[in-house]
């Protein structure tokens, strides 16, 4: 037991002196679905205390604001600030002790890839998250994978995640017929239902729908919860622009993981 | 008590003081002695004194024994919106035994666990295996969006270095359908270590997927019902083919009155039952 101690000990001290150079690995991120479009990613390299999101457990506000409405920062919506990861982390492009974020602005479309160059600052783990639209909550999630530090090149998967926060209602947030139950807001984003991004999407969406995870009472629609994180049940849609129960396309907007791949490249020091 | 003596004498000088103040005339005889002050009140009590200082801890006890064990620990989370998991079956086994295999008749252990959410003979047929080192069952079921409890197993420390993690649990509101790991490497954990996998779904073939009140035994067919124990097992293996495979999903009641029309109207499951894989996230820990 002792050697095994020993040994494992001297194990992280190499991993400690191997990391004490900083690396702007390159972080390539390619969008596999068929018609869901990706928001500003936000990509975050932290320790082993921070966890931005867990299956299992509930999202922070900080999530629901990135998997309703796309939103990372106060730049991008003041109303958010407070509340957003910004807010959670810590200024940008800074050490902040247990993280170092970026977001990488600009929509990615369907089979469209982006590439960046990110500063690790010799965080460990690596998490990255991007919303899915038009959806209510979902969201394409890298889960603290280990940030490799030979050089070469690394590729990863990435599952749509149901943030939870907000009921999969696949309803139009365009539509001016249905309002918010209980307070008459106009639908779409942050803490409100129906679907966001619906400019976004390459085929057009539906105005009839019934509503699917949650349904049109006389003009109005819930803004209820169905969390904790989980796996993405999926876009029910169907194949009717003026009715049926949902205003998303089952020919178009559905998908199946991996909705996404993240390739890493660590450059030769 | 120390203040009560200094009043008294103070009582005592003040006398003494009035007596030489006096001229006028011989001095008359001394007075009689006049009597004695009352007592005065008690003063308060002192301040309470400093406790003791604790005793110094005992040795701790001599390190036990392990018996050449390594030991795991196992527990997963439900990665559904709306599918209980039964039970999971969980082995840990030498390389030589699959609790099934892709493309081949499902063993009966498989198809109770799948079609009836029952573990135990999974589990028997497991430890007939020459590859078998250890099995358990989490406790219970683990619902929609939740973690499971925690299963505990003991290896020998010689099987270490090639050890293969197994696991099956059925998704309740289906007929037939599974999550799993099929014999995955959990070789060389060192103590400490935490390893996760992410895990699809199969399709037992052992039962066909009517989707109905009295083939699924999970909760949306109780709602209808059906479901329970007589939706359970039943030997009959009346899928397309007699195959394991992995699970097409269930089509639900959904989208039947829609313009596709590709609902199924006589499925007691509706949109909230259907996943996407993965559907269950398993995470074994080695702990000695």
């Amino acid at each position: 037991m002792k050697l095994t101690k020993l040994a494992s000990a001297a194990i992280l001290a190499m991993a400690a002196s191997g990391s004490a150079n900083a690396v702007v690995v390159d972080v390539e991120i390619t969008n596999l679905t068929h018609a869901q479009t990706f928001t500003p990613r936000l990509v975050i390299a932290h320790d082993a205390t921070y966890d931005a999101f867990e299956p299992g457990q509930d999202a922070s506000t900080a999530l629901a604001w990135l998997a309703e409405a796309g939103v990372i920062d106060d730049a991008q919506n003041a109303d958010s600030s407070g509340q957003n990861f910004e807010a959670e982390l810590g200024p940008v492009d800074t050490d902040n002790g247990a993280n170092t974020w970026h977001r990488f602005g600009g929509t990615l479309g369907p089979s469209a890839s982006l590439s960046y160059p990110f500063d690790t600052m010799d965080k460990p783990y690596l998490s990255l998250l991007t919303m899915l639209v038009p959806t209510n909550d979902a969201f394409a999630g890298l889960d603290s994978i280990e940030i490799p530090t030979t050089p070469g090149t690394y590729s990863y998967t990435l599952h749509a995640y149901d943030a939870g926060t907000e009921l999969n209602d696949e309803i139009n947030s365009t539509r001016t017929d249905v309002v918010e139950a209980g307070t008459g807001n106009a639908l779409g984003g942050y803490g409100l239902p129906g679907v966001a991004g619906v400019g976004a999407s390459p085929v057009p969406l539906g105005d009839g729908g019934t509503g699917v995870g949650a349904l049109i009472e006389n003009g109005e629609l819930e803004d209820g919860t169905d969390g904790p994180v989980h796996i993405h049940r999926g876009i029910l849609g169907d194949t009717s622009l003026t009715g049926g129960a949902s205003d998303l396309d089952s020919t178009a907007h559905r998908w199946l993981n991996p909705v996404a791949r993240v390739t890493i490249t660590v450059p030769a020091s | 008590m120390k203040n009560q003596l200094f009043k008294v004498s103070l009582l005592a000088m003040l006398v003494t003081i009035t007596s030489a103040c006096t001229f006028d005339g011989d001095d008359g005889a001394v007075g009689a002695t006049g009597a004695t002050g009352a007592v005065g009140p008690a003063g308060a009590d002192g301040a309470d004194g400093i406790d003791g200082i604790d005793g110094i801890d005992g040795e701790d006890g001599a390190p036990g024994t392990n018996g050449n064990s390594a030991v795991y620990t196992v527990h997963f989370t439900n990665l559904t919106y709306n599918q209980p998991m039964s039970p999971a079956a969980v082995i840990l086994h030498e390389p030589g035994y699959h609790a099934f295999t892709d493309g081949e008749v499902a063993s009966v252990g498989i198809e109770m666990l799948a079609e009836a959410a029952d573990p135990v003979m999974l589990i028997s047929e497991a430890s007939a295996s020459a590859n078998y080192l250890d099995s358990t069952t989490t406790s219970g079921g683990t619902n929609p969006r939740s973690t499971s409890s925690t299963a505990t197993l003991i290896v020998p420390d010689l099987d270490v270095d090639n050890l293969r993690l197994s696991f099956a649990s059925m998704l309740g509101n289906t007929n037939d359908g599974f999550t799993g790991l099929n014999a995955m490497d959990v070789s060389s954990m060192t103590v400490g270590q935490s390893t996760s996998f992410m895990a699809p779904t199969w399709d037992a073939g052992t039962e066909a997927n009517l989707e109905s009140a009295s083939t699924v035994p999970g909760p949306a067919a109780s709602a209808a019902g059906g479901g329970g124990a007589a939706a359970g097992f039943n030997a009959a293996r009346d899928d397309l083919f007699d195959r394991v495979h992995f699970h097409r999903g269930i089509v639900s009641n959904a989208n039947v009155t829609d313009a596709s029309l590709e609902g199924l109207s006589t499925s007691v499951l509706d949109e909230s039952h259907r996943w996407n894989n993965p559907t269950a996230k398993i995470t074994i820990t080695r702990t000695r």
